[in-house]
């Protein structure tokens, strides 16, 4: 077979194969796949809790942080985001109860969607408990992100808006969320980009995820991440502003 | 023959590329090339930041289709700037607008630094009358009194100046006061000649230090440090607070929110934001939350091109529930507008003074490649009573408005109306 004959066969088997519709392997499959390339079961089963720090930049304003997230079994969670010239951003998640505090608006507790996205989002090793967190989970296609072929899946949640997250074909990783985030002031449509992925204590987490939203972009990049700390008892504690709130409601039920 | 012909392609093309330079020469002097630039720059800023995709509902291509032989076509500067209002007016929607630089320049004035006289004033009656005075300023230890008039400073009259903005429509009471005292600035430690009119209508002269402005230093990301003050006092039984911006967070909020708990029993509680050009827009919510009980209220709406946002108040676990007044003026803008507005609407507080400044939205000032000011809003709000904010301001409940004769005789006819209504609340 001449060189030119070989050529022609690879050819003629590249286009054939393009040719092919190939199957889209099923959301359950890429998602049950991204707890295996990120570190598989066991490892995030040893996982009881994680501190982690980090980096916050808002580049186009000019605003600049530093974070620190606590967060464990089940669904715990306490991150503050101390902001120059804003100050302390603080939110959390304590026995159900997802809260927020920052010095702009003041001391609220979340309902409806947006707590439901808050529990979603502070459920520990929640890339294992996707089943508890989805109702239904669909491929829907594929898209190149970032030079990337990523498989699409639409994840729909129990309560509130649907996400979209596209999963590298070839790594497996997680590169893109599209949502609509929840907050008092509204729903937000917006893209969270994931990479630089690290391993900490045998988990593979993005050390830089990049938010787009109305318009704005910024940046947290991860630092460190420390795994079952001795975190003090109190660390989810609520702060004394959010318990005066819970207590005003329930004064007036 | 085949290299000739090259050459002969290489020269054509030189002679086609000449042609086409001398021909962009002769279409494009500087001046026509910066009228081009600006309109370009104006269409293109429209197209990729106004809060609606399609801005007022037009087609954006076709107006850049319509309007762009205008441009070419236009014989001078003054006609290229009303072919590029003509084009702005199609929006229909207030706050886009451009100012020719002369005028921009009028604003701006020459003083430069950040020194300040401590001479608050308002333009009352085509004149710069002083209405505060920063405790400790050097106008204050000058004996510079509230109800003076300022005719001039470093020698030249502020009247002309006055006379000219006025009489622009795009120009408002916000610039008309940034135009003043931008002429009562300087570099800090250097001293100006101001010429004012007194109480018996006499000419004094002052030659004043120019100081820090009243307050602290607060920096917020890429905004260039400012100096704010908050100050909170009690008239009787009633809470007052009054603060030049809504910015350095942490402390105008925690103030805020002192003065209210520290007057939870109190007659009533008066906001004065005269004179407050506004800043971080969520600050209007974290203030109504100590001022409006229920859930869920709303002090309006913001609608950008990616997102609507509404102005949602959280109240605080304990809330002042008594009588609320707002004081206002014509330099009262943007978050100003939002807490005064919404608050109105809501029927939680009574809005004293003069109109707002109408300028509400997130609006920016550039240069264009000509010189011009160029002005855009780049969102729209509408307050929770169904009314946009932009261009049509909050209009008081109770219109009161400062005169020279009150000022003199030492009275705040502003803050004494919203005294007197909540005594008779009680």
């Amino acid at each position: 077979m001449t060189r030119r004959t070989i050529v022609a066969a690879v050819l003629g088997l590249a286009s054939f194969a393009f040719g092919q519709d190939e199957p889209l392997p099923k959301a359950e499959a890429i998602l049950d796949r991204y707890v295996e390339v990120t570190g598989g079961k066991a490892a995030y089963e040893k996982r009881k809790n994680e501190v982690a720090t980090g980096t916050f930049e808002f580049a186009a304003q000019g605003l600049k942080g530093a974070l620190t997230r606590y967060s464990a079994e089940p669904a715990e969670e306490y991150l503050v985001t101390d902001i120059e010239g804003v100050g302390k951003i603080e939110q959390g998640m304590h026995n159900g109860v997802a809260w927020d505090k920052n010095p702009m608006i003041g001391p609220r507790i979340k309902t409806g969607a947006e707590k439901m996205q808050a529990v979603r989002e502070s459920t520990f090793n929640s890339s294992l408990h996707w089943r508890d967190l989805y109702a239904k989970v669909e491929t829907a296609g594929t898209e190149t992100i970032d030079g990337d072929l990523c498989y699409k899946v639409v994840l729909t949640p129990k309560e509130g808006n649907p996400e979209t997250t596209y999963y590298s074909k070839k790594s497996g990783l997680a590169v893109k969320t599209m949502m609509v985030a929840v907050n008092q002031m509204g729903e937000v449509p917006s893209e969270v980009f994931a990479s630089d992925f690290k391993s900490f204590s045998g988990i593979m987490e993005p050390t830089k995820l990049i938010y787009k939203a109305a318009g704005q972009e910024f940046t947290l990049t991860i630092m460190d991440v420390k795994t079952n700390q001795p975190i003090p008892a109190d660390r989810f504690e609520p702060p004394a502003e959010i318990k005066a709130l819970m207590n005003k409601a329930a004064d007036k039920k | 023959m085949n290299a000739d012909k090259r050459g002969s392609k290489r020269i054509g093309l030189s002679v086609c590329g000449l042609v086409a330079v001398v021909l962009y020469g002769q279409a494009a002097s500087p001046e026509k090339q910066r009228q081009i630039a600006s309109f370009e720059k104006v269409w293109t800023t429209i197209r990729d930041k106004h809060w609606q995709k399609k801005p007022g509902g037009l087609d954006w291509l076709a107006i850049h289709a319509e309007f762009y032989p205008r441009i070419e076509a236009a014989k001078s500067d003054e006609e290229a700037l009303a072919v590029m209002r003509e084009m702005l007016g199609r929006l229909k929607q207030t706050h886009f607008g451009i100012f020719p630089a002369a005028v921009y320049n009028d604003v701006e004035g020459e003083g430069g630094g950040d020194g300040s006289t401590g001479i608050e004033t308002r333009v009352l009656e085509g004149k710069a009358v002083v209405t505060d005075l920063d405790p400790g300023s050097a106008a204050e230890k000058a004996g510079v009194k509230r109800g003076w008039v300022v005719e001039s400073v470093n020698g030249k009259p502020l009247a002309p100046v006055i006379e000219k903005l006025k009489s622009d429509p795009e120009i408002h009471e916000l610039a008309l006061e940034r135009a003043v005292r931008s002429r009562l600035m300087g570099l800090t430690g250097n001293a100006i000649k101001v010429v004012f009119l007194d109480g018996a209508k006499a000419q004094v002269t002052r030659d004043l230090m120019l100081g820090q402005e009243r307050g602290q230093t607060a920096r917020f990301g890429n905004l260039p440090p400012m100096r704010v003050f908050f100050e909170s006092k009690k008239f009787g039984n009633t809470g007052y607070v009054r603060f030049n911006m809504f910015l350095d967070l942490v402390r105008v909020m925690n103030g805020f929110g002192s003065a209210v708990e520290n007057c939870m029993h109190c007659d009533g509680f008066i906001i004065d934001l005269r004179g407050n050009p506004g800043g971080i827009g969520g600050m209007a919510m974290g203030m109504a939350g100590w001022l409006v009980d229920k859930p869920d209220e709303r002090l309006g709406t913001m609608y950008m091109r990616d997102a609507t946002l509404n102005f949602v108040i959280t109240p605080r676990a304990e809330v002042f529930t008594g009588p609320v007044a707002v004081l206002m003026d014509g330099s009262s803008a943007s978050t100003s507008e939002i807490l005064a507005g919404g608050l109105k609407d809501l029927g939680r507080a009574r809005v004293f003074g003069t109109k707002s400044a109408a300028a509400a939205l997130p609006s920016i000032f550039e240069r264009l490649p000509n010189g011009d000011g160029f002005q855009y809003a780049t969102a729209n709000y509408i307050s929770e009573g169904g009314k946009a904010l932009e261009g049509l301001g909050v209009t008081p409940d109770v219109e009161v408005k400062l005169t020279r004769e009150g000022l003199l005789a030492g009275h705040d006819a502003v803050l004494d109306a919203a005294l007197e209504w909540i005594r008779k609340k009680k």
